[in-house]
């Protein structure tokens, strides 16, 4: 069972995300709620593996573990009918079931003391498995525990599985409404600064952004939690269909990250989907053709991030690299017709510093699920206009550290005692540095960039480095 | 005649015959003496008609004549008469002479019509009795009897006074003086000469290969002619018979063969009735009948050299025939000869064509016996090497392409070669489908097609001349023996998923198997060639089976999957030498022969590789990915030193980004624009092929597509060897970033080590102190820069030449490929120069 990844969901936003993956998951696989396959699944072709094991008993098992300092959402999960379908070793909820008052600083602290409960189950679940890809981690980085616990676990595994992958699926909070949690910018920024360090590759689910799809592609004027975490979990699953679906290429997720993630730093990804419903919603349907999807993945309103940017600053950014995930029908011939078509009308922006393409994955689609739609996309890009994003969470904090407020909560804990907040600025200084690496990547000079103000030895290694181009 | 009843009997008649004649001039008692007196003379004449003395065929005659007068009622009655007169014939008292009896009533019926409107006493059809000897000017036509019934009588006058009968034996007499040999003895001689046997006088002259009299014999020059035109008759035969007896006697060789032996035994039969003839010839020249010039004293025959001729017209033109088609197949076998044969069979002359048609259906019966058993039941029966599909005794695996083919010399030409074509593929279907799938359906659908055209399957079931027949039946036979066979291939021998088992494990479909094994064999393949073991290769290979999607394949498929080791040289590594192998089996290894596998072989080879520089790819990825110790190294300390580490470090990932952005957008090529396209082309073509033909034809096309397409093709030599050297730069700096980052780690851990332990320790291998540690630092990544620069530069100007040339390739459409590579216009801006 090669390839295995193990999905750590952490918080309350990380369970409701995480469950609702796993029901795609299953739905996909046609794995019924107990975990014992459904009678119709015998198709095969699909590598059931990588998120599931087999029981004894045959059921299968998701390899996932649900971590969380309150019970509610896991007691939720526990009393759904799908109750069965997890390792109930694998649930961790800690026994004050306080929570963690959203505050990172508390979820950071509560997570050093039970690391050792939870890279127990972590450990046993990498034994479980042959050849261990790397871990997905679920979270919000808004609140307490998905933001300070998933923070300290992050670091934990960067330490422990140096040499796996971690992956996130990382909620970014509300910005256009005023949040419930006040300090939620600094929780962003300490929580960013894992993701920046400690993560191989940081999905970015933006609710803003995903509330504005719920309103205007889907139109719901309300939407609840759980349809916009229908959208995560359809994102979720459509990242992972050519793990799941073995072809010619991107086949594990290594190979997946790789070509979209060429420089380090920049591994923060943005996702497009298209066509977009929700259950129960079926009066939507368009005709999708393979150059229909592409296209519509390359418009801002379908990208599950917010654009913060600009105008000027828009036209300026570009695209690092982009995965499409076509999945369903697709003569292999139309792909071509339709990256040429994306080139004569000039639609996407690469970066000027190396070669880029928009890279094209057929996957096939799940046969246990009827969609209305022929063709669906998903895209995965790396898209320099992110740092707006980061930008953004920046302002807020340097707004509500000026003003010095709620940073007593923080000074409670060891990492903020004695009025060491050193922490804040060195996560404030990374993330400017992320953003600005980001900013150079849309300059053709980005292989020069950061040498400037150095000796001549730089200069020396820049000019060098032109012939590296 | 001196019976005195049958004198007084005579009387009565004359009496009769002169009586009613009124004559005003005569009275009857005057004339009776003489008329007696010529009655008599008449009996007593021994002429003969010049016929032979045929009942039947006088019979034949007059009811012909009489149907020929429209009085086919009368010719009706008089055969019911005939027959009766016939079965009387037995009996007692039963007239003898039938014959004489029937020509008298002929001859009479003649005389009427001949002379309707004579007004003498002959007008109620009976001749006046010639008086007057010298007023007599009746024709000489000859009649034995002279009957007062019906009928008028011709009266042969046999005057010795008569001039002409003088002239003739005058005529006879000089014959007799230059002639030492008699006639009869010629004609026996001919007769002989006939049957290839030396006569008397006639004898072959082996020296003039030809017959001839002897000059010292005393001849007229006529008969000398004569005998001499009678004589090619002989020579014919001899050469005929020659030709028979050392056919025959040589028979179960291979120079002569079912069909020259089919016409040997035609051209036997057509002798045997030339024996008949030649018996009944010789019966009659032993029956000598008197002749015109007997009374004068040349003895002559019925048989003369002139009738001789007469006779042996026919059989000399058939003869003639005979010989120069043993001429003309004298050196010919089999389906040649019977084309040989059947080219003199247009012929205008109604007898010719008759004779040729019933030779060629003797001559080609074997043939088509031949054709009948290879269309229908596929086999070949063929000992002599004789039927225009030879068989080559090769593999079961290129039976198909090799095992049959047409003879073009042994083809005759009554058979088109467009359906001798068919022929052999509707056979070789049958024996494909009987020798390599051991099926036996085919019999059925024989049997259907042979219904549908209304021929049997039996023996015999089709002739020579009805092309048109056969045509139908081969047709039909084909269609449905050939939509049996695909049913075969497809259904019982699951052609399309081997195929796509073909398409998942030798050109890396699986992606999940080839990965898991790259993973598992990758170790292994980097020892040399020599040193590895194909058994433990083969457990790995089952291994990443049982751990990929592949163990819920077919067992039937995955068992003929195996771990093929090449040939390998001094200093090869695993890697050059390892590849994957299927067993095809037959029957499906008529479809991918040893031939058609070595192909598949380089593909996967050539796939395998880009999978491999994939792999090393990704591993320079892992050991710089984002969440890497190394990427915040030095974080701290050293901002010179960490500059420089960045600087190097980003020229690494920029490097990195192009060497993959070009793996991955080949590998999409190659998965888009040749193996999807070329697959979906091969699965439509697959879908519509109606033969094996068809489906070995796409398939071909299906491989050379790829073949070509992924630059193994003999014409993108130059390309793909820059293409591999692309590759092995890209290996190079896999095997340069393990050693970086392995030492990079080292003075990482050392660094963090010194700011951690301070000033603990001082004596240990941190000896040199910080300083020298970041001196040390700031020495290797200089080397690792110059390294670096060295791989990028020369990657960059290689890649630059496999750019360049991509266009230029005439042969295969690479503009998919510069397409995805060239995307962002990024080398196009680069050089716009080029």
């Amino acid at each position: 069972m090669p390839r295995e990844i193990i999905t750590i969901q952490v918080g309350q936003c990380g369970n409701q995300i995480g469950m609702e993956f796993w029901k795609q998951l299953c739905l996909e696989h046609g794995i019924g709620k107990d975990g014992l396959l459904e009678d119709f699944a015998t198709q095969g072709g699909d590598r059931k593996d990588v998120f599931f094991y087999q029981a004894d008993d045959q059921h299968y098992i998701p390899r996932a573990i649900l971590v969380d300092l309150e019970p509610r959402v896991i007691n939720g999960i526990q009393n759904s009918e799908y109750r069965n379908l997890y390792n109930h070793e694998n649930i961790f909820v800690s026994e004050h079931g306080g929570g963690a008052g959203n505050n990172w600083a508390s979820g950071y602290h509560q997570g050093e003391q039970v690391v050792d409960d939870i890279m127990d189950m972590v450990d046993r679940e990498a034994d479980g498995s042959d050849s261990l890809e790397g871990f997905v981690l679920c979270h919000s980085i808004a609140g307490g525990t998905g933001s300070g616990m998933g923070s300290y676990l992050l670091e934990t595994l960067n330490d422990r599985y140096s040499k796996k992958l971690v992956q996130t699926y990382s909620v970014f909070p509300n910005q256009m409404e005023t949040s419930d949690v006040v300090v939620q910018p600094y929780n962003s920024l300490l929580t960013l600064k894992r993701l920046t360090l400690n993560a191989d590759c940081v999905v970015v689910l933006d609710n803003t952004a995903l509330n504005r799809i719920a309103v205007e592609r889907l139109h719901l004027s309300n939407p609840t939690f759980a349809q916009t975490n229908s959208l995560v979990s359809t994102v979720m699953s459509a990242s992972t269909t050519t793990l799941r679906y073995p072809g010619y290429m991107n086949n594990d997720l290594v190979g997946l990250l790789a070509s979209l993630i060429p420089t380090p730093r920049c591994h923060f990804l943005m996702t497009g989907y298209t066509p977009l419903t929700v259950e129960r919603q079926v009066n939507m349907i368009r005709k999708t053709t393979v150059l229909d999807v592409m296209r519509r993945l390359l418009q801002t309103k379908n990208i599950m991030v917010s654009s913060y940017a600009r105008t000027k600053e828009a036209s300026q950014a570009k695209y690092i690299s982009i995965l499409n995930i076509i999945q369903g029908d697709v003569d292999p011939t139309q792909v071509h017709e339709s990256l040429q078509r994306i080139r004569e009308r000039k639609l996407v922006n690469f970066i000027e510093w190396g070669p880029a393409s928009i890279q094209v994955a057929l996957s096939r689609k799940s046969p246990y699920i009827q969609t209305m739609h022929r063709v669906s996309g998903l895209m995965l890009a790396n898209h320099t206009s992110i740092r707006h994003l980061f930008s953004k969470c920046l302002g807020q904090y340097e707004k509500l550290r000026k003003k010095q407020a709620f940073l007593d909560n923080y000074r409670k804990f060891p990492m903020f005692a004695d009025n060491d907040l050193s922490e804040f600025d060195e996560s404030r200084e990374i993330i400017e540095s992320l953003v600005d690496e980001y900013k150079a990547c849309e300059s053709p000079d980005y292989i020069k960039w950061g040498m400037e103000e150095q000796g001549e030895a730089s200069v020396a290694a820049a000019l060098d480095s032109k012939l590296v181009v | 005649m001196d019976d005195p009843k049958t004198l007084d009997l005579v009387k009565e008649l004359v009496l009769r015959l002169l009586t009613p004649v009124d004559s005003p001039f005569s009275s009857a008692a005057d004339e009776l003496p003489r008329a007696l007196r010529f009655a008599h003379r008449l009996l007593s004449s021994r002429m003969a008609p010049s016929l032979a003395p045929d009942e039947l065929a006088m019979a034949e005659s007059i009811k012909r004549q009489l149907a020929a007068c429209g009085r086919s009622s009368d010719a009706l009655a008089f055969a019911d008469l005939h027959t009766k007169l016939s079965a009387r014939s037995s009996a007692p008292g039963a007239v003898r002479n039938r014959w004489a009896l029937l020509y008298l009533l002929k001859s009479l019926s003649d005389a009427r019509r001949r002379e309707p409107l004579l007004s003498s006493p002959a007008r109620i059809g009976l001749p006046a009795l010639p008086l007057d000897p010298q007023a007599s000017h009746q024709p000489p036509l000859t009649a034995k009897k002279t009957l007062p019934s019906s009928g008028g009588v011709i009266l042969v006058s046999k005057d010795p006074e008569n001039i002409r009968e003088i002239a003739l034996r005058e005529y006879a007499d000089l014959v007799m003086d230059e002639t030492e040999v008699s006639e009869s003895a010629l004609v026996r001689d001919i007769l002989f000469v006939c049957q290839g046997i030396d006569g008397r006088y006639v004898r072959f002259d082996i020296t003039s290969d030809c017959y001839g009299l002897p000059e010292s014999l005393k001849l007229p020059r006529s008969t000398r002619t004569m005998v001499r035109k009678l004589c090619e008759l002989g020579w014919l035969f001899r050469k005929v018979r020659g030709y028979i007896t050392e056919s025959m006697s040589s028979f179960p060789a291979e120079e002569v063969g079912t069909i020259g032996q089919a016409f040997c035994s035609a051209l036997q039969d057509e002798l045997s009735d030339y024996y008949k003839l030649l018996a009944v010839l010789e019966s009659h020249s032993s029956n000598p009948i008197p002749t015109p010039g007997s009374i004068s004293g040349v003895q002559g025959n019925y048989l003369s050299l002139r009738r001789l001729a007469v006779w042996l017209a026919e059989p000399m033109v058939r003869m003639r025939l005979m010989a120069v088609l043993v001429d003309g197949c004298r050196a010919l076998r089999g389906g040649a000869m019977a084309g040989a044969i059947h080219g003199r069979a247009h012929h205008g002359d109604p007898l010719v064509q008759e004779f040729m048609g019933r030779l060629l259906r003797r001559v080609c019966s074997p043939l088509f016996e031949m054709v009948r058993s290879w269309v229908l039941e596929g086999e070949l029966e063929d000992m002599f090497a004789e039927f225009f599909i030879q068989s080559q005794s090769v593999k079961a695996e290129s039976l198909w392409r090799e095992g049959y083919q047409i003879q073009s010399a042994m083809l005759p030409s009554f058979i088109s070669p467009a359906l001798a074509q068919r022929i052999l593929r509707t056979g070789k279907s049958i024996n494909f489908l009987r020798v390599c799938c051991e099926d036996s359906g085919w019999a059925a659908a024989a049997a259907e097609a042979a219904a549908h055209v209304g021929t049997t399957t039996r023996r015999g079931g089709i002739v020579y001349g009805e092309t048109d027949a056969l045509e139908a039946l081969v047709v039909e036979a084909a269609k449905r023996i050939d939509r049996h066979l695909m049913d075969v291939i497809h259904k019982r021998y699951r052609f399309k998923d081997h195929c796509l088992a073909i398409k998942r494990y030798l050109l890396l479909g699986q992606g999940d198997f080839v990965q898991y094994l790259m993973d598992i064999v990758g170790p292994e393949l980097s020892e040399p060639a020599n040193t590895i073991s194909s058994f433990q290769l083969a457990g790995l290979l089952e291994t990443a089976i049982r751990a990929s999607n592949a163990q819920y394949d077919d067992h039937d498929i995955l068992d003929r999957l195996k771990v093929k080791m090449m040939e390998h040289n001094d200093g090869d590594r695993g890697w050059d030498v390892f590849s994957l192998e299927y067993d095809a089996r037959v029957p499906l290894d008529t479809v991918f022969t040893a031939s058609i596998m070595k192909k598949y072989l380089r593909i996967f080879n050539f796939l395998w590789k880009l999978k491999r520089v994939e792999h090393a790819l990704i591993g320079v990825w892992k050991m710089m990915k984002p969440n890497s110790i190394i990427s915040c190294i030095f974080t701290k300390e050293g901002a010179s030193v960490k500059t420089q580490f960045v600087s190097v470090l980003r020229r690494c990932q920029v490097l990195w980004n192009e060497m993959n952005h070009f793996v991955t957008n080949f590998q999409y090529y190659i998965m888009f624009e040749v193996l999807e396209v070329s697959w979906a082309r091969f699965s439509e073509e697959m879908d519509a092929a109606k033969d094996l033909d068809d489906l070995l034809a796409a398939h071909d096309k299906y491989l050379n597509s790829i073949v070509e397409k992924s630059l193994l093709g003999e014409r993108s030599q130059a390309i793909i060897r820059i293409l591999f050297i692309l590759f092995d730069l890209i290996l190079r700096l896999r095997c340069h970033a393990e050693r970086w980052f392995e030492r990079i780690f080292e003075l990482q851990l050392r660094g963090t080590n010194k700011s951690r332990t301070k000033t603990k320790e001082p004596g240990s291998w941190l000896d040199g102190g910080r300083k020298a540690l970041m001196q040390h630092a700031r020495e290797f990544l200089r080397q690792m820069g110059e390294d670096l620069d060295k791989i990028a530069k020369e990657y960059s100007s290689s890649l630059d030449s496999f750019i360049s040339q991509l266009p230029v390739q005439q042969h295969v459409d690479l503009k998919f490929l510069l397409f995805r590579l060239d995307f962002t216009e990024y080398y196009s801006r680069l050089s716009p120069s080029s």
